[in-house]
């Protein structure tokens, strides 16, 4: 899809999401399902195959989403695998993540880790984050079990990478 | 004396009377002389045969002793040729014979020659071998201990590798997972 076709999209949901109030809950979310949808080959070919209609399409967004998520983050995700650009969804999300953190004078910062963090330590990561990189932090965190142990962030360009695997990685790299 | 008195003489004897025996047969007046007339006549003859024959079988005997001559002659220059050229020919072969003796020796020569170079030919040829052969097994040597050498840091590499993955995936328990994420919260809140 085109950067233009993307930006459409992404401008669509960010606007439905503004509209609605819930723009912070529907982005966090959406980016959560985005890496989801990154990180597993079934979901991802269970969105894009062109020869599943749309409408089991749509019902498997419901299905994976209904009550876990928002009902405004469960249609716009189903709108556009619907439309049949699954395949796009998570460069669509990470322009509306963008735009988001944009408006509020943010920028995004992607953090991954092996186990789920908790809200204090969220907070005190954001604020470590804005203290180390000048910047205020839209703090998105990704449950990713290949890091094994520890923090990879990603601010803009700027990564610090905190993560077992790395240190693993670069010890079999020494061995 | 002329043949005509001869002939004469031999008529008139030829005239005499014959002498009988006594039974009135002829006879000859000697036992082993033929009649007188007899030898005149047969001698005549004779001598008109040896004359005829001196006369007309003389030039066809010389004739042909003369041919027969020449043919014993020309046999014998024909039979001194053959033997100029057979000798000629011996001379022909001793010389050729020679020949064959000197190119049998050259060959002989050249042919030790040439075992003598292709013998130290072939002696260079496997002293390099043997020296290229040397190199390549030094070579192979080294690059097959290069090879097992890094096969086997490869190897102690790869089981280093899982067993680090095995002990630290073993060892990343709750409190060590939230030690590690307190760690990274407060380096980098340290760090700015």
């Amino acid at each position: 899809m085109s950067d233009n076709r993307i930006e459409g999209y992404a401008r669509g949901l960010f606007e439905i999401a503004r509209a609605e109030g819930t723009l912070d809950v529907v982005e966090d979310e959406l980016f959560r399902f985005a890496r989801s949808f990154e990180s597993s080959d079934s979901l991802r070919s269970a969105l894009t195959d062109e020869q599943i209609p749309p409408a089991k399409r749509q019902a498997i967004i419901e299905d994976l989403l209904g009550g876990k998520a928002s009902a405004t983050t469960t249609q716009l995700v189903a709108m556009v695998v619907g439309s049949g650009r699954g395949r796009d969804l998570p460069a669509i999300v990470n322009n509306l993540v963008a735009r988001a953190s944009s408006v509020k004078h943010q920028e995004v910062a992607e953090v991954r880790t092996a186990v789920a963090l908790t809200a204090d330590q969220q907070a005190r990561l954001g604020a470590a984050l804005v203290k180390a990189t000048g910047k205020q932090v839209n703090l998105k965190v990704v449950v990713d079990p290949s890091v094994l142990g520890g923090i990879v962030a990603t601010v803009g360009d700027t990564v610090i990478d905190g993560s077992v695997r790395t240190r693993i990685d670069q010890l079999k790299s020494r061995l | 004396m002329s043949v005509l008195s001869i002939i004469a003489f031999a008529h008139r004897i030829a005239e005499e009377t014959p002498v009988l025996d006594k039974d009135g047969h002829v006879t000859t007046h000697s036992w082993i002389l033929p009649e007188t007339a007899e030898i005149i006549y047969g001698g005549i003859s004779s001598l008109l045969i040896f004359f005829m024959l001196f006369k007309f079988g003389a030039p066809a005997i010389k004739k042909s002793f003369a041919a027969r001559t020449e043919k014993i002659q020309k046999e014998l220059d024909a039979a001194a040729a053959d033997k100029s050229a057979a000798a000629t020919e011996a001379a022909t072969i001793r010389q050729a014979k020679g020949d064959i003796e000197g190119e049998r020796a050259r060959l002989l020569a050249d042919a030790a020659t040439q075992a003598a170079a292709v013998l130290e030919d072939g002696r260079v040829r496997l002293a390099a071998e043997v020296v290229d052969l040397e190199a390549k097994g030094v070579t192979d040597i080294a690059s097959a201990q290069g090879r097992v050498g890094d096969e086997l840091r490869a190897e102690i590499a790869r089981l280093s590798s899982a067993a680090v993955d095995h002990v630290v995936t073993g060892s990343l328990d709750d409190a060590t997972h939230q030690e590690l994420i307190e760690n990274f919260i407060n380096r980098v809140g340290a760090g700015s």
